[in-house]
């Protein structure tokens, strides 16, 4: 099914770049030019799939990918449909520096919360969304958390997100001691931190 | 006559009459309000404690029961609600969530780690969810911390 739906969005939408990808396990998939978004949905539509089901996206350090859930209800098949971003620089709040998307509220209209939601946890400015803001965090809110660089902040107005004196150093000394014991810190997966201020964390990582 | 006439302290009868009509506040923040409306449903019924009395507003609420994980977004609001409540007010506490950050404790980036760090906390319920029992326990504690307390002593009394 894949591969003819992305031949057929290769010789209707110029420049769409549709490539699936049959997997073996898991979904398979059709990732389009990224630019290009706004066209293929249109033809998707108008081929059957009519109902969007969700928009969510993932980090991949490198790239971020957001992926459309399309589905046809008449003839009972579904489609997840990819497209590939530049990261951008997702520090802060400025809408600007975040990699640029075509929405697609003009055809969904489910699509607006959607988007909303994608822009709030992963920082991807979709253009044309009719009130782009923030939809889980609060406005005032600094960084993407669902990004892999998302730093946690000290303070979100007067109050510590992390206070010292709730961090349970009990439960690290037992992660420390677990991995003593077995001798391998890869069998452990303990990310607390360090009473002497080390990052257990990172520990890990340089065992490796 | 004689029958009629009940002889005991000031203090004893207001703290009586005000730990056995605690009014919550008709507020769940996430599963742990789940438990909290059985624990006010009829199998559990906290109204044998007079304490089923869910008000909609703060205005007319003695207790707040803190049931669920507390966001940073929410924390704002919880702290806005309990500056409405008059005194004399109490909080309990309910879920790990309320009480410590819970499963969020170190990652939750947006969990605020525990309610105490924006309103003072009377009586800390553990679990994950607490059973009704739990929390029906919770209440009796704050009944008899209640029963202790010494108002007219503490309020208007200087040298005490």
């Amino acid at each position: 099914m894949h591969n003819e739906i992305a031949n057929s969005l290769n010789s209707k939408v110029s420049g769409a770049n549709a490539q699936a990808h049959i997997a073996t396990v898991g979904d398979s998939s059709i990732t389009v030019e990224a630019s290009k978004i706004l066209d293929v949905c249109k033809v998707l539509k108008t081929e059957g799939f009519n109902v969007l089901q969700v928009i969510t996206g993932t980090d991949y350090s490198d790239r971020l990918e957001v992926t459309y859930s399309l589905c046809d209800f008449i003839a009972n098949r579904d489609l997840l449909l990819k497209v590939k971003l530049a990261r951008g620089n997702g520090a802060g709040n400025n809408k600007d520096t975040l990699p640029k998307l075509d929405s697609v509220t003009s055809l969904w209209r489910s699509a607006h919360f959607l988007e909303r939601e994608t822009y709030d946890m992963l920082g991807v400015n979709f253009i044309g969304n009719p009130d782009l803001r923030r939809i889980l965090c609060p406005d005032d809110w600094q960084g993407y958390p669902l990004r892999k660089d998302y730093v946690v902040q000290e303070k979100y107005l007067d109050m510590v997100v992390n206070p010292a004196h709730k961090i349970n150093t009990a439960d690290h000394m037992f992660g420390k001691k677990l991995k003593e014991e077995l001798g391998d810190p890869k069998k452990v997966s303990v990310s607390w931190k360090d009473s002497s201020g080390g990052d257990a964390e990172e520990d890990a990582k340089d065992g490796e | 006559m004689q029958d009629s006439v009940v002889m005991m302290k000031v203090d004893d009868f207001l703290n009586w009459g005000r730990k056995n009509s605690l009014w919550p506040m008709t507020f769940g923040l996430a599963c742990c309000a789940i438990e909290m409306m059985a624990t006010g449903a009829s199998k559990y019924d906290l109204e044998r404690f007079g304490c089923g009395a869910f008000m909609a507003t703060p205005r007319r609420a003695d207790l707040m029961i803190v049931a669920g994980t507390v966001t940073l977004k929410m924390a704002t609001r919880i702290k806005t609600l309990f500056e409405q409540m008059p005194e004399p007010r109490y909080v309990i506490s309910m879920g790990s969530c309320a009480n410590k950050g819970g499963p969020y404790w170190q990652h939750g980036y947006h969990v605020l780690k525990g309610v105490d760090e924006v309103v003072p906390v009377d009586v800390y319920v553990p679990g994950c969810p607490p059973r009704p029992e739990a929390l029906i326990e919770g209440i009796m504690t704050l009944q008899k911390k209640i029963a202790n307390e010494r108002i007219l002593r503490d309020k208007w009394v200087k040298h005490a």
